[in-house]
């Protein structure tokens, strides 16, 4: 293990950062219409309950990676083909949030450009991060996430003339199946991902009981802002445009009256989801290097970036289809990987705690 | 590249094994004692110097038993001193007296008793002969004797104390250092009157032997940076050291990187403050620049005047001058972005008036900046090497005319001459980055060209994420913002006043917790 140690602010602005990065464009609750602050406040209690797991699988095997646990819970086979499994998730999740970038940017700003050429200049960079060291990541999080607080307060500021209070009403329309539905979405979409803080929890420096607050106080305030932003969004675009639109975030940027801040949107996004695919691709390399006995990690961060572009540019045939596989797929494809295994992981290592 | 990095590293290594080649032959010549009879030593000395006219040997006789030489380059003693306090006390005692028992050796005799000046020394090999000699003091020899006294008499050299021209400051002490080490030694003497004060002597240069001095306060100085100060001193082996440049470049923690990670002062209240923060200097002789480790990025917009005017100005001028340095990297590129890329980001009543002053203009917005940007650097450095007397009115003349010929010309639109001039003016409000800047603007201007406002915000997360790897002797460049050391916020972007900075900067000091005893910059008064 590199004795790099990550600060208790700086673990919370990573995990800020990574929960804004990809819901910066996409609405997960959106198909709950004017149920969605609902759907925020169910989906944020389970999605809790799901970083709440993590942490404690964190806590009752300190100082030691997704893989070292993996392994010994399930043996060394067993462990290390669960963890491949892992890798694959978390290399397919990062290219994911590399093809809602580049969806993004292509689809808003900068149509002419091939989506390629986009995803892989923001690769590059990324490289370069996580090649300096998950020390370096965590500090220019330090440093860049702040802004996302600043550009949300901005925006909502800045609309508040144009607000419909009454725009939630009326109450469970469609009745709780879709809003149930959403929050699961929405546990899964942003909150179950957390799970791959698993592979950065043991370079924390302070105690690790002190890593259950920290966790419990970003969720609570990704919660709280996010609930915000949702009823911004239903206030100001109502319950239609919120379930058709693709980029709600960027249209809510778009009506702002008298001035045009759509890049601040470009520069929310580039922020959220640099800190999340950088801390994925980290994740990926560090855990693969476990799992083959690698002594760097940093040998394998291009490969596994550059797998994860052409996988990105692979993996959906347009926007619809990505819409279509964040909604629908992609909460049930994370059943096993964000409850069941770990899940079984915390009962294991609570176990051989108490015994 | 790589490749490039790694001939360059041979080299390297080659250049420091010729050097542990010369050391060994030196350390023969060391062994080498003085001659007694002192015929014997001129010739070494007239062989060891020859072609050397300035050398001058003065022969005594003061009586028949003794003999004396006086070996010294004219022009770098003081022959008043020497004549008054050394030669002429000899020569009384000698004449006058008959030599005394053989009980004590005439050095000593004259080391101790007759000779009137203070600082005298012996020696017993020519090497170090040698070295005084070239380091300006005369040398006495004595015949019969194999030891040598080395008298002190340099005479000062080079200009007076004066202001230096490229710190100014309205507010504050104006000595600034000068060419001699010893003189500039002396200034922070008097400024920080303690014991503490440590000045640790090392000779660097196998040509030039220039004197290096490191200074830092001990008990305030963080031991591990003075440690690594030592060690990475003593690292450079190279011929000439001819300004502290030369050291800064051999110990900067990033050899490549734009951005300044050590810091340089002429200015003596400025050293004297950032030793008393527990930076450690380092003093070159030759030159007035002083070098300071571990330098911050913050250090960039910190100036010496923010301490001695009220803590709301200071605030005011921190975030002027943090608004300066974006500005100068971000303005061009941000104005090609707009016409290129976002145009309807511009409120409609500006972007008429920017597509009025663009038209007829030939030149792509890239083209144009490009060209207005290359013409005022080249004003900028014609400025600076140009004889004082025409330079400075030639370059604002030429630029004005440039700035009004070009757009009559049509060759660039009235607001790129806006847009640069504001740029360049910023770009001298934060003095330490401004070849940084210089270097940054272009490479921004081209990621502006190629990716609009993306592309620009592409290359400021590059350059943080290069920022917060860069340290300095050990210390993250970014911090206190990065990492978050809440106490040392207080004389970053927004001061305090003096009375309140209580606490040394603690990011100095990485291992030392919160109840450290000497972190204490001053005691807490509780007025009634």
């Amino acid at each position: 293990m590199e004795n790099v140690k990550i600060s208790g602010i700086q673990l919370f602005l990573l995990i800020i950062g990574f929960l804004f990065g990809s819901t910066s464009i996409l609405t997960p609750v959106a198909s709950a219409k004017n149920d969605a602050w609902l759907a925020v406040i169910i989906g944020g209690l389970g999605g809790a309950c799901l970083v709440w797991m993590y942490v404690a699988i964190a806590v009752l095997n300190p100082s030691k990676t997704l893989v070292e646990i993996l392994r010994n819970r399930f043996g060394k086979y067993l462990g290390n083909a669960i963890a491949i499994l892992y890798i694959w998730y978390i290399v397919h999740f990062s290219a994911l949030t590399f093809r809602n970038f580049g969806e993004f940017i292509v689809t808003v700003t900068y149509p002419e450009t091939p989506m390629v050429v986009i995803i892989g200049i923001f690769a590059a960079l990324l490289v370069y991060a996580v090649n300096s060291g998950i020390e370096v990541v965590s500090r220019s999080s330090e440093l860049f996430v702040p802004l996302l607080f600043v550009i949300i307060i901005i925006i909502s500021l800045s609309l508040i003339t144009t607000h419909d209070f009454t725009a939630f009403l009326p109450l469970l329309e469609n009745g709780i199946k879709p809003v149930l539905h959403a929050a699961f979405e929405f546990a899964t979409f942003p909150l179950g991902e957390i799970f791959v803080f698993l592979m950065v929890f043991p370079h924390f420096n302070k105690k690790i009981n002190n890593l259950k607050k920290i966790a419990a106080f970003s969720v609570i305030i990704f919660i709280l802002l996010y609930l915000w932003s949702i009823f911004e969004y239903l206030f100001v675009l109502g319950k239609d445009l919120l379930y058709r639109a693709n980029f709600v975030p960027h249209i809510i940027a778009s009506l702002i009256p008298n001035s045009n801040l759509e890049p601040l949107i470009d520069i929310y996004l580039i922020i959220g989801g640099g800190v999340k695919i950088s801390i994925c691709i980290y994740a990926a390399a560090k855990a693969l290097s476990q799992v083959f006995g690698i002594s760097d990690y940093r040998k394998l961060v291009t490969a596994v970036t550059t797998f994860s572009v052409v996988l990105s540019v692979w993996v959906y045939e347009n926007l619809l289809e990505m819409v279509e596989f964040a909604q629908k797929v992609w909460p049930y494809y994370s059943i096993p990987f964000q409850i069941v295994i770990p899940l079984i992981l915390l009962l294991s290592s609570y176990r051989a705690k108490t015994d | 590249m790589f490749w490039k990095i790694k001939t360059l590293k041979n080299i390297v290594r080659r250049s420091t094994n010729n050097n542990s080649a010369n050391n060994n032959s030196d350390n023969q010549e060391k062994a080498e004692p003085i001659p007694k009879s002192i015929n014997a030593v001129k010739s070494k000395l007239e062989d060891i110097f020859s072609e050397c006219g300035d050398l001058i040997f003065r022969e005594i006789v003061c009586n028949s038993k003794l003999k004396l030489l006086v070996v010294y380059f004219d022009g770098f003693v003081d022959k008043r001193a020497l004549n008054q306090d050394v030669m002429r006390p000899i020569l009384d005692h000698f004449s006058n007296e008959k030599p005394q028992g053989k009980s004590k050796r005439i050095s000593e005799l004259i080391k101790e008793s007759i000779v009137n000046n203070n600082d005298i020394k012996e020696t017993e090999n020519i090497k170090q002969a040698v070295d005084n000699i070239l380091s300006g003091e005369a040398l006495l020899f004595i015949d019969g004797e194999d030891k040598a006294l080395i008298v002190g008499v340099k005479a000062p050299q080079g200009r007076q104390v004066e202001e230096p021209d490229t710190e100014v400051s309205l507010r504050g002490p104006r000595e600034g250092f000068v060419e001699n080490l010893l003189t500039n030694i002396t200034l922070l003497r008097k400024r920080i009157k303690n014991p503490n004060l440590k000045m640790e002597m090392i000779e660097l240069g196998e040509q030039t032997k220039t004197d290096v001095c490191i200074c830092y306060i001990k008990g305030i100085a963080n031991e591990q940076i003075v440690q690594e100060v030592r060690d990475r001193l003593k690292k450079i082996k190279i011929d000439a050291i001819l300004d502290s440049g030369y050291i800064e470049q051999f110990i900067s923690d990033s050899r490549i990187s734009l951005f300044p990670t050590v810091g340089n002062s002429e200015k003596c209240d400025k050293l004297a403050g950032k030793l008393l923060e527990g930076r450690v200097a380092i003093f070159c002789d030759g030159t007035p620049y002083v070098i300071t480790v571990p330098h911050l990025l913050i250090e960039t917009i910190q100036a010496s005047e923010d301490y001695y005017d009220h803590a709301f100005f200071t605030t005011f001028l921190r975030l002027l001058r943090l608004l300066a340095l974006l500005v100068s990297n971000l303005l061009p590129s941000l104005y090609v972005a707009m016409v290129a890329f976002h145009p309807k980001i511009i409120p409609f009543k500006l972007m008429i008036t920017i597509a009025a002053s663009r038209e007829g203009i030939p030149f792509s917005s890239f083209t144009e900046a490009i060209l207005m940007t290359v013409t005022f650097e080249m004003l900028r450095e014609a400025g600076v090497r140009m004889p004082r007397p025409i330079g400075q009115s030639l370059s604002i003349v030429g630029a004005i005319v440039l700035g009004e010929a070009a757009v009559a010309a049509g060759i660039a639109s009235n607001l790129m001459v806006i847009i640069i001039s504001i740029t360049a003016i910023c770009s001298f409000v934060v003095p330490p980055l401004i070849r940084a800047t210089m270097l940054l603007r272009f490479i921004f201007l081209a990621a502006a060209n190629f990716l609009g406002f993306l592309g620009i915000a592409f290359l400021v997360v590059a350059v943080f994420i290069h920022l917060c790897r860069l340290r300095s002797f050990g210390i993250p460049y970014t911090a206190p913002f990065s990492p978050l050391t809440a106490p040392d916020l207080k004389d970053s972007l927004v001061t305090v006043p003096i009375w309140a900075m209580i606490t040394r900067p603690r990011v100095l000091r990485p291992e030392s917790g919160d109840a450290e005893a000497g972190i204490k910059r001053q005691e807490v008064q509780i007025k009634q």
